[in-house]
């Protein structure tokens, strides 16, 4: 502030001189004295920052947004199925055993708690993605879009699959 | 919007009213170190404010038709899935549909989130990389697919044994 | 050049002397006031803190941060625009924000407050919890200053949409084009939008690829056109939308519904869209 008076005061003394009023071409004059720096458009806009978005936005709208883990759940199970028939075509290859019955073998021998830990880690998956497609699939009939109808049914969604995952996993 | 102060009040407000010093910042989400991961880079406006976003080539194939491919996909997944295992019977033939469209809807959907999050625009050398990665990979898992629904006992049978293992 | 900063002060100095008295009286007046009546039961004052995103394109490389203002409650309007005024007023003329109507119907002053896009001028100060309220501008996008955020592309968008009647063939009557009233009825909850960026602000498809998705308020704005009976380029609308990112970027996240501050829902406009799309009418 008290700077940019000091410019503003040195501005009008250059200009009560004649001499210097008339060789500087004004422009000139303004850019050496203002102690803003001239920036255009361009160059400002280049250095904006972005505001920030998932660090900040309602956390159940985003992290916990039925969206996001329709696409989490979703690649968990095509990322699984994807990983087990990509290794089984590199088997042979490399003499590994991954058929259905030795991994059905190898995972039988496991611990009950760690059995029914893998099963809910692909159960609740499943279940999510399955009932969360019901629910796009009706969506895109262009139903369902009440805000309460919404709200509601991310609800019944995560209970569902919550349950649906534990019976997969325990149950079946 | 009763809140406007008369002008006898003023001096009390400003009185009355705290201001945590100019200084006391909190410690901010700095943006730049979250969005770390392919940033979208400095703003850039193509042309005069006054012109239109570009309108992108018409292509039914990315658009409409698309869309609709994918829900008859989803949709198809629903009885395929839910068949078989309700049922107890095996069906080669409905085993083979099955694996195809769970390939065809895990395609899409992995597609879609490469769409999502490698923006062709800010990074086209990286999108051509993971679509062709994908592509590659999703090759790969027919062949692996194919390899065990004809060599091992199908991908129902499979589910269900290692499941009740 | 003291000499002339000095004189200055002198003079806002005579100024503010010459104005005293009249200031004084007023507040001699209200003080006797209050001695007639009972003791006015002051109420405690309630204050509440407020973080409001600072960032200055005058030093650009300094990194945004939040300031803290408090704000005694008591003495403040309801709704937060009353709060950010009151803090620009009385605090801190340097908070940058846009405002205009304070009734919800301009949409300058979108933001995200707690964590939510809505307009400010509509959005009560919370007063079941004590905890600071948050200030951002709207997410992802470039920030001008402070709060204001750079909408020249979203409003790029909206143009490239074409945002008017058009046809060919001229009225039946020669003076206006009617439509029945069922008709008008499809236009209700798409007109009323008021282009405030809310809803495109919180969707994550528009974070990610707002440079070539429309965003849910364009879209909105894109089936309001389309749902024109009025309108005869319905077929060059569609096509306008028949690729992979324009539209089809909506995966339904339905944060555009629970953000609209006009109780509008684009979520629901983009489906209808897509329906139609897949349905060819």
């Amino acid at each position: 502030m008290i700077a940019q008076r000091v410019g503003v005061a040195a501005l009008r003394r250059g200009a009560a001189q004649p001499f210097f009023a008339q060789t500087l071409p004004r422009a000139a004059l303004a850019a050496s004295m203002s102690t803003t720096p001239t920036r255009s458009w361009s160059t400002s806009a280049c250095r904006r920052p972005i505001s920030p978005h998932l660090g900040i936005y309602k956390m159940e709208q985003t992290w916990f947004g039925a969206s996001a883990w329709t696409r989490i759940t979703g690649c968990v199970l095509s990322g699984t199925m994807y990983t087990y028939m990509a290794a089984y075509v590199v088997a042979p290859l490399v003499g590994l055993h991954i058929e259905s019955a030795s991994v059905a073998a190898a995972f039988g021998s496991l611990p009950f708690a760690i059995k029914g830990g893998l099963k809910f880690a692909l159960g609740f998956p499943f279940a999510f993605h399955f009932f969360v497609g019901l629910k796009h699939l009706v969506y895109d009939m262009g139903k369902g879009f009440a805000k309460d109808t919404i709200i509601k049914s991310e609800k019944i969604l995560w209970g569902v699959s919550i349950v649906g995952g534990l019976v997969l996993a325990f149950f079946v | 919007m009763g809140g406007r102060p008369s002008a006898a009040t003023r001096g009390a407000f400003a009185k009355s009213s705290f201001q945590s010093q100019l200084m006391g910042v909190a410690a901010f989400h700095n943006t730049a170190r979250r969005s770390a991961i392919l940033p979208p880079g400095p703003q850039r406006i193509i042309g005069t404010v006054n012109d239109p976003a570009p309108v992108p080539e018409p292509s039914s194939a990315h658009g409409s038709y698309h869309w609709s491919f994918e829900r008859l996909l989803a949709a198809g997944l629903v009885p395929l899935i839910v068949t078989p295992f309700a049922s107890g019977s095996l069906n080669p033939a409905t085993d083979a549909i099955l694996c195809s469209v769970l390939l065809l809807h895990s395609h899409m959907g992995f597609q879609s989130v490469v769409i999502d999050y490698i923006p062709q625009k800010t990074y086209p050398g990286l999108r051509k990389i993971f679509w062709w990665l994908l592509n590659a990979a999703t090759v790969t898992v027919g062949v692996g697919l194919y390899e065990f629904e004809t060599n091992d006992v199908g991908i129902t049978e499979a589910v269900k044994r290692i499941w009740r293992a | 050049m003291a000499s002339l900063r000095s004189s200055c002060l002198l003079g806002a100095s005579s100024v503010r002397t010459a104005l005293r008295p009249g200031a004084r009286i007023g507040a001699a007046f209200t003080r006797s006031m209050a001695s007639v009546s009972e003791v006015p039961a002051q109420p405690e004052a309630k204050l509440r803190s407020f973080q409001i995103y600072r960032w200055n394109p005058d030093t650009p490389s300094e990194k945004p941060r939040l300031q803290t203002y408090t704000l005694d409650l008591n003495k403040t309007g309801p709704m937060i625009l009353d709060a950010l005024i009151r803090i620009k007023n009385e605090l801190d003329p340097t908070v940058t924000f846009r405002r205009s109507c304070r009734e919800g119907i301009c949409g300058s002053c979108a933001m995200n407050i707690n964590g939510q896009n809505t307009l400010a001028c509509l959005c009560k100060i919370p007063l079941d919890t004590a905890a600071d309220v948050k200030i951002y501008p709207l997410p992802h996008t470039y920030v001008v200053k402070d709060l204001v955020p750079d909408l020249t592309h979203f409003y790029k968008q909206y143009k490239s949409i074409k945002p008017y009647l058009q046809r060919d063939t001229p009225a039946e009557d020669g003076k206006e084009y009617r439509q029945s009233k069922a008709d008008r009825k499809k236009l209700d909850g798409l007109y009323e939008c008021i282009l405030c960026a809310c809803c495109s602000t919180s969707c994550p498809s528009y974070w990610w690829n707002s440079e070539e998705y429309l965003g849910p308020a364009i879209l909105l704005q894109s089936y309001r056109w389309l749902a024109d009976s009025r309108d005869e380029r319905t077929a060059e609308r569609k096509t306008n939308l028949e690729n992979s990112m324009s539209l089809y970027r909506c995966h339904t996240i339905l944060n555009c519904t629970k953000a609209c501050p006009k109780g509008l829902n684009p979520g629901l406009a983009v489906a209808e869209i897509k329906k139609t799309m897949a349905l060819g009418n």
